[in-house]
């Protein structure tokens, strides 16, 4: 085992991990503003992926498709959210939950019907294929720009949450609902935009990993037990927890690869044994 | 209150339960009939957790899986008297539950649901990963019935469909009795205190935790039973048991029959169970068909089934309900 095989896959690591990011980080914001595990997540990432893939392959343009996987993902979750879980908010904890699990159920079999259950793959654009050289070793483009995009992508929205006034909003959705709905703002609208928001990064991470591994049917399944663990280990004190945690979760599993490629899932679920034995309310959790 | 259950309502009950294992395989064939009661011993134990302890979980197929794996395993691999994998699949429940729900139960709210979530994914990808012991995606296969036999008594074999709904539902029996003995026990009455009002609970000296502990073990027990007896039924043990759908197919069972007591689950065991076989005579993409399902079921008529199926399992429940809700 060489040195730079473990840088390698440490940066592999890093950029799986701000994927996982992104997802969590939708994920986080959902459950922030409306206290729900959004169990569709999975299959909001698989529709931008999708949706992506299509877009991409019809016009040749990766930002174009980017861009729909994002819009497409949004406005599904806004639906969701107006149409479905916005209207259970007075009713029963677990007819939220339901709901979502009814959804996702839905969503996964809506994909295979438009798309099929053949995978497919696609390069990446010829300006993001092909190598570089970090010094130490040669590094596909295509791995650094899902770092430096999800990284891009993560300061925006943080850029949105902490100075705009829509941030100032949501920030106050998240920690006083009632009071924020006393000054004023509809917080029903604003349920809204947050599910669409949150949906939208799950479905831009779908499309940025389109060129990584492809689409499969499969994907949001998978993709939503990573979310889902990746919040675990950030804890819910903080919706930047998902951040920190996201990276921790790619590092541990590409580290694991090196060494036994098929536990790498399972790895995972060992890093979040050792962040709940060390601090049973995650990283950012609140006591 | 009178704490303890009168004698009549017990005969009663009891004879109820026998009725409905005995009236089923009437109505449908005796595979569908066990796997109702299979699914409703899952549902009933998932039911401690949801409408008794207030606990939310979205985990349940963890216990449900592992269960059916040790007994499958053991099935498929070694000739072993009939107790050997129904214990082997209780013990796996409670030992795997007590394990789980000591990570789980320290938090409240969405951060235990999502909890519960993420280790029910954790042994699924085990699951998947270990496919030398659980036969991967392709599901454990190669499990035997045990022949049934008692000290001074012809074996039967099990293979003969009527004599394994019997085993079934002799255990269905046990198991739902049972349950509804510990719900109605000094624990069953502080479970429900947690749930209510969990300070004034620990105020009286009870430990929250431990209480929640023991109906976490308690409720995997169970399902780890109802999975090995669902590891019998078809001879395999499918990974899709241990999915997170799983869990949520589970919930949702429950909550259709109804928590406020045992014969709810029971009634959502049969509705889920038809349910799921009738969507998927109609179409390969079955699920959609459910999920639609669900969706219209918690968002329309919400009230109406759910109340519904109270008023109907009041009237088999007599006067237990109120004791419970």
């Amino acid at each position: 085992m060489s040195l730079n095989l473990v840088c390698m896959q440490l940066l592999n690591g890093i950029a799986v991990g701000m994927l996982y990011a992104l997802m969590a980080f939708g994920l986080s914001i959902i459950k922030g503003l409306l206290n729900i595990p959004n169990f569709a997540h999975g299959a909001f990432y698989a529709v931008g992926a999708f949706v992506c893939f299509s877009a991409y392959e019809r016009t040749g343009s990766f930002w174009l498709g980017l861009l729909c996987g994002f819009v497409v993902s949004a406005i599904v979750g806004m639906a969701i959210e107006k149409f479905g879980v916005g209207k259970l908010l007075a009713s029963a904890y677990l007819f939220q939950l339901l709901l979502l699990f009814g959804v996702a159920l839905m969503l996964e079999q809506v994909i295979i019907l438009v798309w099929g259950t053949t995978g497919n793959s696609k390069s990446p654009p010829e300006f993001l294929q092909g190598a570089v050289d970090l010094g130490i070793t040669l590094y596909p483009r295509y791995l650094l720009f899902i770092t430096a995009a999800s990284a891009a992508i993560i300061t925006a929205v943080w850029f949105l949450i902490e100075k705009t006034k829509f941030g100032a909003y949501i920030r106050a959705g998240i920690d006083k609902k009632e009071m924020t709905q006393a000054l004023g703002i509809d917080i029903d609208a604003l349920f809204t935009l947050g599910f669409g928001l949150g949906a939208g990064l799950a479905g831009l991470a779908g499309g940025l990993a389109v060129p990584l591994v492809g689409v499969t049917a499969t994907m949001g399944t998978d993709m939503l037990s990573i979310a889902f663990v990746v919040v675990v280990i950030g804890g819910l004190g903080s919706i930047y927890g998902a951040i920190p945690a996201g990276l921790i979760a790619g590092i541990v599993q590409s580290l694991v690869t090196i060494w036994a490629a098929e536990l790498s899932t399972v790895m995972i679920y060992v890093a979040m044994l050792a962040v709940l034995t060390w601090r049973p309310q995650g990283l950012l959790g609140e006591r | 209150m009178n704490p303890k259950t009168p004698r009549r309502d017990l005969l009663l009950r009891t004879a109820l339960l026998a009725a409905i294992a005995a009236v089923s395989p009437l109505l449908m064939p005796t595979k569908i009939a066990a796997e109702i009661l299979i699914c409703a011993i899952f549902a009933c134990a998932t039911n401690l957790l949801i409408g008794y302890g207030g606990l939310f979980t979205f985990g349940q197929a963890a216990f449900y899986g592992l269960g059916g794996y040790a007994a499958g395993f053991l099935m498929a691999r070694f000739g072993l008297p009939w107790p050997v994998p129904l214990v082997a699949g209780l013990l796996m429940g409670a030992v795997s539950s007590a394990i789980i729900g000591a990570f789980c139960i320290r938090r409240t709210g969405i951060y235990f649901i999502m909890m519960t979530f993420a280790f029910n994914q954790m042994i699924y990808y085990l699951a998947y990963t270990f496919r030398n012991i659980t036969g991967g995606e392709d599901g454990l296969v190669g499990i035997k019935r045990p022949p049934f036999g008692l000290p001074g008594m012809k074996p039967l074999n099990l293979d003969n469909p009527t004599y394994f709904y019997i085993f079934v539902a002799a255990i269905f029996l046990v198991s739902v009795l049972a349950l509804f003995r510990i719900v109605e026990s000094p624990f069953g009455r502080v479970l429900v205190a947690t749930r209510e009002n969990p300070r004034r609970v620990a105020s009286l000296g009870y430990s929250v935790s431990r209480v929640q502990l023991v109906a976490f073990m308690i409720s995997g027990a169970f399902t780890g039973l109802a999975g090995a007896l669902y590891a019998m039924l078809y001879w395999i043990m499918p990974i899709d048991a241990v999915h997170w759908l799983s869990s949520g197919y589970v919930v949702f069972t429950v909550l259709i029959g109804g928590t406020s007591n045992m014969f709810g689950p029971i009634i959502g065991a049969g509705i889920f169970i038809w349910l799921q076989g009738f969507f998927s005579t109609l179409w390969a993409r079955w699920p959609l068909l459910f999920g639609a399902f669900v969706v219209i079921v918690v968002l329309f008529v919400q009230g109406g089934v759910i109340e519904l199926f109270r008023r109907l399992a009041g009237l088999l429940g007599g006067r237990e309900r109120a004791g419970a809700s």
